[in-house]
């Protein structure tokens, strides 16, 4: 809660901002007309599995702010889908509740504000590019010349412009995604959900997609994502929340989540087992992936030795440093490395 | 209104290459196409014996189209998930299950055009040959070719309801159970009035009787309504009045299980 003189000062950053704001809510208060997104122990049971477990989604309490890219990571089967399913209202929470832009979930009042790209998603296979967003355009009451530049505009963005008389039935699974973030953006929408936008795409159309992002965040859109692609997510999201097994384990700003305070970092390759039971003894922490281990230290000078020591042992630095964490340790971590 | 046209027309159109229905069609209209040729294996009754083939095979592949289109519409959607990003556009589900009603109604109104269109083929081609053998049935004859128009008509509102009772159906059970359903109440509900002489107690209905039968009568859809065989083989003009009672009768029923549908259908999960 910021100093109740101040005024709100998010409108000026987001032009989609309530304008309401500006008559006067003091910073930090203007919080229900300034999300998104929020939920309060949202929940969705399935069914139980075999140790009793309830299986789906548990008690998932998050705010989006508009104007954020917000991830949502979790492991397969963690929940991800299920909480777009309950956000989008096309399946119910057995218990908890949400709002989007201040509606609760399931009314069509906030429809007109956003886009969805399913995962895999699925389309009528009869129709081709154009036909099918013509036919999502009309479910928005756009129509004429107006809809048929825009569809043009996102044919181009998506690089399905030469491709546009292709049937659906005759897609790939790249070209599905592609026009599946079209149909998503049909209606330039505030608010976006995406399940694992870039899966199923070759590596320039996943940079492509990344790009469209970034500029759909520098002109003030929401995006709420869903995936298991650590590495690409680290860069992009603001805030992100960690599922397993259905209940949130870690959430947080990103910068908060890396930052480590005063370890060093070691990473050696050709680390031999003598070697590494060694390291073991010194170092704060040992991490193994694949032919790269990873010592941390309290101190600089401990790092130091250590890495004397390796290259003793005839093992190669490979970096020496400052700590960060990548978002893929902060999962593992907060996953515990099971399956 | 334009989510619902929009929704209908994708409806049609995936509707229109389902290959099973297809199939039904060139069936029907194969059987009424040769129906002249089954009319010679009851010599002295040929005219009546084309029409009974004719408008027997528009109802009845007219309802298995009826119900294995409509009790498809709906759960293709959600097996195929093409219903994930329709929901999530400003479409009610009330729009959504309206505009897969009327997209699966225009196609069965395209067939059973189609069908009706092969009959009248035949008819005019080979009935005024029966006539000429068996002049008594000229006057017959001269109402026969309005009354089969307006027979062709009911069935078009028959058909609605048969699907309209499939997409329902299709909603609230699996779909093996939506076929059973549908087909029992079609064929149940021809026997409507077999119910109430049944459960009348002056012909000796007991209490139980009265009370399931008479129940059963009431609420089942009347499908012999929409029957109008002996009218025409018996050249008996139908006036447009009835025809609009019998429709009225069929879009109340039909707004009735609509309305259930829509209430199933607003709290299940897609
Ligand atoms: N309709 C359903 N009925 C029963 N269980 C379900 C249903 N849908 C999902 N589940 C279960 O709920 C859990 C969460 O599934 P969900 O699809 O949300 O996972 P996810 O995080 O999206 O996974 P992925 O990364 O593979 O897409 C899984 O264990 C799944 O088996
Ligand atoms: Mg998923």
């Amino acid at each position: 809660m910021g100093p109740a003189t101040s005024r709100c000062t998010y409108r000026l950053q987001n032009p989609n901002h309530h304008a309401a704001c500006a008559h006067g809510e003091a910073v930090g208060r203007c919080w229900v007309i300034g999300l998104a997104i929020k939920t309060e122990n949202l929940s969705k049971v399935y069914t139980h599995d075999a140790t009793g477990r309830p299986v789906g989604l548990m008690d998932l309490s998050l705010e989006v702010e508009e104007g954020q890219i917000f991830g949502l990571l979790g492991p397969n089967g963690s929940g991800k889908t299920t909480t777009l399913k309950l956000l989008l209202g096309l399946i119910f929470p057995t218990s908890g509740s949400g709002e989007i832009f201040g509606h609760p979930l399931g009314s069509n009042a906030y429809k007109e504000r956003i886009g969805f790209l399913p995962e895999g998603p699925y389309f009528y296979e009869h129709l081709n590019g154009i036909e099918l967003l013509q036919f999502y355009g009309a479910l928005f009451g756009m129509g004429g010349s107006q809809l048929n530049a825009r569809i043009e505009e996102l044919l181009h963005l998506v690089g399905m412009w030469d491709r546009r008389f292709i049937r659906v039935r005759n897609y790939s699974r790249g070209m599905r995604q592609r026009i599946g973030a079209a149909q998503a953006l049909i209606n330039d929408p505030d608010l976006l959900f995406l399940d694992e936008l870039t899966s199923g795409l070759d590596p320039i159309g996943a940079m492509e997609m990344h790009k469209l992002l970034m500029s759909l965040r520098d002109r003030g859109k929401t995006l709420f994502l869903c995936s298991h692609l650590l590495k690409d997510m680290e860069p992009l999201c603001d805030k992100v929340i960690i599922l397993n097994q259905g209940r949130q384990c870690e959430m947080g700003r990103v910068d908060d989540l890396l930052r480590v305070e005063g370890q060093v970092r070691l990473e050696l390759t050709g680390v031999s087992e003598e070697f590494a039971a060694k390291l073991k003894a010194s170092a704060d922490e040992v991490m193994v992936r694949d032919h790269l281990t990873v010592a941390l230290f309290g101190t600089q000078s401990a790092a130091l030795e250590s890495a004397q020591a390796a290259a003793a042992a005839g093992a190669t630095i490979a970096h020496l440093g400052a700590h960060q964490r990548t978002l893929e340790e902060v999962f593992i971590a907060a996953v515990g490395g099971d399956e | 209104m334009l989510p619902v046209i929009r929704v209908a027309r994708a409806t049609f159109h995936e509707a229109w290459r389902r290959r099973f229905l297809n199939g039904i069609l060139v069936f029907a209209i194969l059987i009424i196409g040769s129906s002249w040729l089954f009319a010679y294996l009851q010599p002295g009754a040929e005219l009546q014996m084309v029409i009974d083939i004719g408008l027997g095979s528009i109802r009845f592949f007219g309802m298995l189209i009826a119900v294995f289109l409509g009790t498809r519409l709906v759960p293709d959607e959600m097996e195929r998930r093409t219903i994930h990003t329709i929901l999530a556009k400003p479409v009610s589900r009330a729009q959504f299950l309206i505009g897969k009603f009327a997209g699966g109604a225009i196609t069965i109104a395209a067939n059973l055009i189609l069908m009706g269109l092969a009959f009248y083929a035949v008819f005019a081609i080979k009935a005024p040959a029966f006539v000429a053998e068996k002049p008594e049935d000229a006057l017959i004859f001269q109402a026969m070719y309005g009354n089969i128009a307006k027979a062709i008509l009911l069935s078009f509102f028959e058909m609605f309801l048969v699907l309209g009772i499939a997409v329902v159906a299709s909603v609230i059970f699996t779909w093996v159970l939506s076929v059973i359903t549908t087909f029992v109440l079609y064929f149940v509900g021809q026997m409507a009035d077999l119910f109430q002489q049944l459960s009348d107690p002056e012909r000796g209905a007991g209490l139980f009787a009265r009370i399931v039968l008479g129940a059963a009568y009431r609420l089942l859809p009347h499908f012999e309504i929409f029957d109008m065989r002996e009218a025409i083989l018996q050249g008996i003009y139908v006036p447009w009045t009835t025809l609009a009672k019998t429709a009225g009768q069929g879009a109340a029923y039909l707004i009735v299980v609509l309305l259930i549908g829509y209430l199933v259908f607003n709290e299940r999960e897609v």
